[in-house]
């Protein structure tokens, strides 16, 4: 989560990104509580985990995609990949869809 | 089977049955506190249905139920708390004081769970006092070279019948590895892989996801086969090395630094220089592995490098940086999974407030989507 902040700082001006957060969790207290703590700088939503699962075809948490301009899923990652979760990975996703189109 | 009948016949039907609640009871217990969850709910259930170990079966059950809902967040990798057990905890633990009233210690553990229900953030349990002075145990007998191989293991026995998750194993298993023991290292690390897949078994709600549940399973028969592979290949026995590390490779999925570092130093002893070479390259492109097992790969791809003929004009450092790089790179396109190249799919999702949640703002952008849970 903060890798995702401090990728953030680089295109909160970008009116080209956007990044949204998805909470699946059931405890609406413990989510206002983290929430609460982390402060991010964008758009936090919610959905029921068994409608996230079922829509986005994923078994771990946390479930990240990147998804281009004309809204296809373009890179979808799975958990907390060991070499993986750095803000200069999430910009290199960001960067590709910004760059290329097909 | 007469014999036994002709025992039972003997005994007054409520005495057994009484007898029998009551192991059931200390069972529960005992198995609960090895954190072998299913079964002791089980066992705790089964003594609640005899009034005389009601009362206190419940509040058994009641304190695992609080345990599961509120404290058992990251204690074991991959853990969660379990909110559906919150409401079951209090009503549970209420029916224990209904069964006896006077039964002083279920009112304090219901005092525990309903200050849980009205915190806003309740801190996962510390280990048990007992189980961390058995940890503490093994960790002086590992840095003190002259301990008795008997001591350790009977220290690694100790600290698994206090709780019965693998760790012990796997980490006797590597100490006897360090002396020399390669016979018994290996026995350790199969009882680990055992004990692995059962305390995952036993705990399989904790998980949460079926992915987490399944990177648990493989995690732990991945941690025994790369043992067992690596005390293998101190034996000598390099193709059994290779089987083993190969296996726990595929449950990695390569991506376990020591694994790698493993593959490489049996492919380098069975003079298989481009193997071993590839070995070490995957190794140093995952950014984890401690220091000086970083530093003992690069040596070993520098010894390798530099009787290569065909590298010979760039340097080695910068052949390597470059390598890494790419590799990494690659990496980074094989993230490819299933929703890739089809539409976002509509998601009906709600604002913090319980609002529809707008998602124009996104639209038409290259968007970021995080699934995430603070659980």
């Amino acid at each position: 989560m903060p890798h995702l902040k401090a990728a953030y700082a680089k295109y909160q001006n970008d009116p080209k990104v956007a990044f949204l957060l998805v909470s699946v969790d059931e405890d609406p207290k413990r989510l206002q509580r983290y929430v609460g703590e982390m402060k991010f700088p964008f758009a936090v939503a919610r959905l029921p985990i068994e409608e996230a699962e079922r829509t986005m075809n994923f078994d771990n948490l946390p479930a990240t995609f990147y998804v281009d301009t004309s809204g296809i899923v373009r890179y979808q990652i799975g958990g907390f990949e060991s070499h993986g979760d750095s803000p200069a990975r999430i910009a290199w996703f960001i960067e590709e869809l910004k760059t290329t189109r097909r | 089977m007469r014999v036994i009948a002709f025992a039972l016949a003997l005994m007054s039907p409520p005495a057994f049955a009484q007898n029998a609640a009551q192991q059931e009871l200390e069972r529960g217990r005992a198995l609960w506190d090895q954190r072998l969850s299913t079964s002791a709910i089980a066992a705790l259930e089964r003594a609640t249905q005899d009034p005389a170990t009601r009362a206190a079966a419940l509040e058994a059950l009641g304190r695992v139920y609080t345990f599961k809902g509120w404290q058992q967040d990251n204690i074991f990798p991959g853990w969660h708390d379990e909110p559906a057990y919150r409401e079951r905890a209090l009503t549970t633990l209420r029916a224990a004081i209904a069964a006896d009233p006077s039964r002083a210690s279920a009112q304090e553990a219901l005092r525990t769970a309903e200050s849980f229900a009205a915190a806003d953030h309740v801190d996962p349990a510390p280990p048990r006092a007992e189980v961390a002075a058995l940890d503490a145990k093994i960790d002086s007998l590992r840095s003190n070279a002259g301990a008795p191989i008997a001591e350790i293991v009977s220290a690694i026995d100790a600290r698994f019948a206090a709780q019965a998750d693998p760790a012990p194993y796997f980490t006797g298993a590597q100490i006897l590895i360090d002396r020399g023991e390669y016979d018994r290292a290996i026995a350790l690390a199969e009882r680990g892989r055992a004990a692995s897949d059962r305390f995952i078994d036993e705990n399989s709600a904790a998980y949460q996801m079926p992915g987490k549940l399944q990177g648990s399973y493989s995690r732990g028969r991945a941690t025994a086969a790369d043992l067992i592979g690596w005390a293998l290949f101190n034996k000598k026995d390099l193709a059994g090395a290779q089987a083993r590390l190969e296996e726990a490779e595929r449950l990695t999925q390569g991506q376990d630094f020591a694994n790698q570092y493993h593959l490489g130093e049996v492919a380098r002893a069975a003079n298989a220089p481009d193997r071993a070479r590839t070995h070490y390259l995957d190794a140093l492109t995952l950014t984890a592995g401690p220091p000086p097992l970083r530093a003992r790969a690069t040596e070993a791809l520098r010894a390798l490098q530099s009787g290569n003929s065909g590298a010979g004009s760039q340097p080695f450092d910068a052949w390597l940086e470059a390598e890494v790089a790419r590799r990494r790179e690659a990496r980074h396109v094989a993230a490819l999974r299933s929703l890739v190249d089809r539409p976002l799919p509509r998601l009906p999702l709600t604002a913090l407030d319980g609002r529809p949640f707008d998602t124009r703002s996104v639209q038409g952008k290259v968007l970021l989507l995080n699934f995430f849970a603070s659980w």
